[in-house]
Formats: structure tokens, C-alpha cells, sequence
């Protein structure tokens, strides 16, 4: 199991067992869970609670990390919070190959940048995209629309709709 | 990267791609040549890219390129009351509708902490295992295509046809169901569907003998698949790959044995594997699967349990129509339903079900209000593509066609 010492905070959600560690921790609680047999990274992403009230939330970014033991069948979430711009956060794709396309999109539609990436590029999204879509603050139907007689109409740029 | 003369030998072209021009030359004496496969070709299942370096006709590195089927679809759900949502989850994976809305209604009711009655969870049985079917046709009829195989086109979409056929009459839609709702399903099955249902259960197994006859003794399939895209059972733990990709590598994984969700513990089918580990070992992984989803259709239609369809809970599912004409509750709950919607209590949950590709899973986020905070789709396709350049090294470019098909992504569930 993780050393206690990395965790900050564990609970329940919905059936799911989750825990909390700090950013700066994730790599080391991440290689730990992996030796232990959780070999499978489910998925890779990130939340952003810009404006939720629904608890207090120790940062804007949190990003979750869905890791199964396979032998077991065990299940857990790692949460990691991380602030500032652009939020920053140690990459695991040294030790998950699959994490490798989960953060280049993660990247690509919250800005999240994971330090160690071999290439941190755009995924989903053109190379030249202003923004990140799936940021709270980011607008939907303010995107460019090329070929459009409301050309004018449309081209509202992300900073300030 | 540059040479000592200064210039530089590589060039980046973005989506993290790098062209070589090293001017290097290969194992049969040319040059490395680096060639844009796609994103338009046929073959590529959809829109993929792929930047192949070859040595004269062996790829020596594979690099896919993906998002130009980007939709935003979870940045739209966020736009979505929960009830809405649903529609737009037909839409990712394009091949299996009621699956994807499987899981999204799962984790709705996760969340909401309810549970759907028995008919309910076995018309949700029904028509996963129908959208698998169909969806395991239409791979096979493309692939059988791609390699040469063209009548098998035509006798997978006869098959496929009567699926939408069954589609249409549970839910009128052939294609994009929605039918699977948190809360329950569309709409009961017509005394028709079961009918129809029926027939098609009992004449699928010998189309499937069909199929057989026509591709698993062929000789031109098997020398295009065996021994072709071989993928260790270790590899494939390693890279995340999950469904026939997966089994085909001889790993027992299903998660309808593993985790089982509505109701499928109680069915009575068993997992498709293959130790070939390779194209045709996939092939076989589907074949075996398609006669297990007869069987588990059989055995939901002989026990279909009667009852109501949808959980009796009229802040989540409006009230009957009728209903609406005598009660004045009733009209208040239909108004604040389609108005406001309902709210989900804070929490986040991650439900996965076993698709035709692998693991198709729901993550959602509520902070408590009538829109979801986030939706993500798990997509199998996006983590099975990246097993594809380790698949198709030193392979031949008309191999590389034979791995792409049987890797069986689809471009919309892969980039959402």
C-alpha cells in the first residue's frame, strides 16, 4: 500500500475507493500502487472546480488517476490537487505506457503541463489552438468558425467571452 | 536535431510528429522514407493518421495521429442537464450506442444510489449483447474487405440490418437508440421486438456458421492474418489493451465476468480467448464472442422477467402521459423535470463496461447541481491505438491494414 505518510486524505465515493496525495507525491504513491499489483492506469484525467461549491477544495485543478489490480479486482482513485498557471505535475508515463496519450490530452484540453512527458503536444485539438476547452472558463460555441457568413459574429476569443 | 553540416535532419510537422531526413538507408539498400497514411483512407476505420517510416515496404516506426474526429462531446455534456446527456453518448462510439449509454446510466444511478427492476436490467442485457453483435459485424464485414474478402460485406450487413431493424422497434431510432436512461429504459419492448427478437436468435447461429465457412478455413484470410501484428499477453497488460485485443492475446479478461453489472453474473456465457495472439487470433475472439451473445440473448429472452421498466421515481423520470391529464402532481413533476432537471448528489464515480473494442467506461463528477461537473469517457480505442506501432513493426505496409482493421478502433469514440 501507499506509505501512510503520502496520503492526505481517503473516502468513498459512489462505491469507489479513493484517496488523496499530495502533487508533489503522486509519482512516488503511483510506483508504490503499481509494485503492489496494481498494474492497469484505467484512465488519466483531471477535474477543474473553478466556481463548485459543493465542498472546499484544496486547489482549482484535481486530477484523478484510475488505477485496477487485475489479479484482485481491486479498484482505487488517486486525487491529486494542483493550482497555479499553468498547474504543473510530475508525469507517470514512465511507469503506466498508457498514461502517455491520457496526459498530452489532458494537456491539450486543461492546460495541465506533466513534467518528464517525452513529448507534451497537442492531441485532440490543432496545433495552433488558443486554449484549453475543457477549462470551466473556456466558452462553448466561442470557437471560430471558418467559412461562416457570420464570421465577424463568431470570432470571440476565449480571454474574453 | 541537426547533422554536422548544420541542417537539420528532422523535422517537426506538430501533433508531436517528427519527419526523418536523415537520408539513412535502410536494410534493402533505399531510403528511409517517411509516408503520411491517412487521415481520409478508406482502410483507416474512420479518420486516422498514421506517419509510417518505411524501409522499402517494412514500416520501421508507426506513429498515429489523432483528433480529427474531435467533437467536444464532454465538454458538451457539461453544457447538459444529467437526462440530456444521454443523447450525446450514442455519439462517441458510434458502433455501440446502448453500451456507451450503458455505462453512462450506470453511473448516473450510481450516484443517485438506485437501481433499476429486473426487466429493465435484462432489456439493458438485450440490447448490449445486440450492439456487440452488430458491432463485431461491421468490423468483420470492413476487414473482410480490406483483405480481399468482399462478399463478406454483404453478409455481415444483412445481419446488421436486422439488428437496426430490432432497434428501431424498441426505440425508433436505428441507429443512435438512446434507449438505455439512468432510471431504466425508453420504453418497454413491443410484444414485435420479442417476436422479431426471437426469430433472429434463432437463425444467428447459422449465419454465423456462414461467416465461418467463408473466412476461418480461407486461405487467403489465414495467410493474411496468422502470425501477423503478434501481441505477448504481457505486452498487452503492459500497454492498457483491453477486449479482443486482450483476449485475443490469450487473457481471460472480460469485465461482464470480472465486474459484472446489470445482472450479467447471472447469465450463463463464457470468455472468448485465443493464445494466437495475433490478427487471427482476434479474428477467432470475435466469432466465439458473437456466438456467445446468442446464447446470453436466449437466455435473457427465455426468462425475461415482467415488471415495470423504469424505477417509480418521479424526480428522476417523468410520469406516465396519462397521468398528466388527471393529476396535478403529476403536471408539477413533468414541469420541473423538463425545466429544471434533477440533481445528482456531490460525488464522483467511475463505471466501466465491456464494449465490442474493450473497456468503455464513465467517469462523472457532480458537484451537486442539475449539470454534470464532468463527464470522461474511458474510450478502448484510445488506448488500444497506442499498441498499434508495437503490433506493426517490421511488418509490411498490406499487413499494416490487416493490424489497423483487427485492432478495430473507432476514430469518434477515440477522440470524443
Amino acid at each position: 500500500m501507499i506509505p501512510e505518510t503520502l496520503i492526505v486524505e481517503r473516502g468513498v465515493s459512489g462505491g469507489d475507493q479513493w484517496v488523496t496525495v499530495g502533487p508533489a507525491d503522486v509519482h512516488d504513491a503511483l510506483a508504490a500502487l503499481r509494485d503492489e499489483g496494481y498494474r492497469l492506469l484505467v484512465f488519466l484525467t483531471c477535474v477543474d472546480h473553478l466556481v463548485d461549491s459543493s465542498r472546499k477544495w484544496p486547489a482549482r485543478y484535481e486530477v484523478v488517476y484510475q488505477l485496477r489490480n487485475m489479479d484482485t479486482l481491486e479498484q482505487l482513485r488517486v486525487r491529486a490537487f494542483v493550482d497555479g498557471d499553468p498547474p504543473r505535475i510530475d508525469s507517470v508515463s514512465d511507469l503506466f505506457p498508457p498514461a502517455n496519450w491520457d496526459e498530452r490530452e489532458t494537456y491539450d484540453l486543461f492546460g495541465v503541463v506533466f513534467n518528464g512527458h517525452p513529448e507534451l503536444t497537442r492531441i485532440l485539438m490543432p496545433d495552433d489552438w488558443v486554449g484549453h476547452p475543457l477549462r470551466r472558463d473556456y466558452p462553448v460555441g466561442g470557437e471560430v468558425v471558418e467559412f461562416s457568413e457570420e464570421h465577424e459574429a463568431w470570432q470571440t476569443a476565449p480571454d474574453k467571452a | 536535431m541537426a547533422d554536422r553540416s548544420g541542417q537539420s535532419v528532422t523535422d517537426t510537422i506538430g501533433q508531436g510528429v517528427t519527419i526523418n531526413k536523415s537520408g539513412e538507408t535502410g536494410a534493402f539498400g533505399g531510403e528511409i522514407l517517411t509516408v503520411n497514411f491517412g487521415p481520409h483512407h478508406p482502410s483507416t476505420h474512420g479518420v486516422l493518421r498514421l506517419i509510417v517510416d518505411l524501409d522499402g515496404e517494412q514500416v520501421r516506426s508507426l506513429k498515429p495521429v489523432i483528433g480529427y474526429l474531435h467533437t467536444g462531446i464532454e465538454k458538451q455534456m457539461e453544457a447538459l442537464r444529467w437526462q440530456q446527456g444521454v443523447v450525446v453518448t450514442d455519439r462517441h462510439d458510434y458502433l455501440s450506442p446502448p453500451i456507451n449509454n450503458l455505462a453512462y446510466a450506470l453511473a448516473v444511478e450510481r450516484l443517485l444510489g438506485v437501481e433499476v427492476p429486473p426487466r429493465a436490467q435484462a432489456l439493458r442485457v438485450i440490447m448490449s449483447e445486440l450492439t456487440r453483435l452488430a458491432s463485431h459485424l461491421v468490423w468483420m464485414g470492413t476487414s473482410g474487405l480490406e483483405l480481399g474478402a468482399m462478399s463478406m460485406l454483404m453478409y455481415c450487413f444483412r445481419e446488421r440490418d436486422t439488428i437496426m431493424d430490432l432497434n428501431e422497434e424498441i426505440s425508433g431510432f436505428r441507429m443512435h437508440t438512446s434507449y438505455i436512461r439512468p432510471g431504466g429504459v425508453f420504453a418497454d419492448a413491443t410484444p414485435r421486438f420479442l417476436e422479431m427478437l426471437d426469430r433472429f436468435v434463432n437463425t444467428m447461429p447459422s449465419n454465423i456458421d456462414e461467416y465461418e465457412a467463408l473466412l476461418t478455413n480461407n486461405p487467403i484470410w489465414r495467410s493474411r492474418t496468422i502470425g501477423v501484428g503478434r501481441l505477448s499477453a504481457d505486452d498487452a497488460k503492459v500497454l492498457g489493451a483491453t477486449g479482443p485485443m486482450l483476449r485475443g492475446s490469450g487473457v481471460a479478461w472480460d469485465l461482464r465476468k470480472a465486474i459484472p453489472y446489470t445482472g450479467y453474473e447471472s447469465y450463463d456465457f463464457e470468455i472468448a480467448t485465443s493464445d494466437l495472439c495475433d490478427c487471427y487470433g482476434r479474428y477467432l475472439v470475435r466469432i466465439k464472442e458473437m456466438r456467445q451473445a446468442v446464447k446470453i440473448l436466449r437466455q435473457a429472452l427465455d426468462r425475461l422477467p415482467d415488471g415495470p421498466v423504469n424505477i417509480d421515481d418521479r424526480k428522476v423520470l417523468p410520469p406516465p402521459r396519462e397521468e398528466l391529464e388527471t393529476s396535478m402532481e403529476a403536471v408539477i413533476h413533468h414541469f420541473k423535470l423538463f425545466t429544471e432537471g434533477y440533481s445528482v448528489p456531490p460525488g464522483d464515480v467511475y463505471v466501466a463496461v465491456e464494449s465490442g473494442r474493450g473497456e468503455n467506461g464513465c467517469y462523472i463528477v457532480s458537484d451537486g447541481t442539475h449539470k454534470p461537473r464532468r463527464v470522461k469517457f474511458r474510450s478502448a480505442s484510445f488506448v488500444n491505438l497506442q499498441a498499434l506501432e508495437r503490433m506493426a513493426l517490421n511488418h509490411m505496409v498490406a499487413d499494416m491494414i490487416a493490424i489497423i482493421g483487427t485492432a478495430d478502433a473507432v476514430l469518434g469514440d477515440c477522440d470524443r
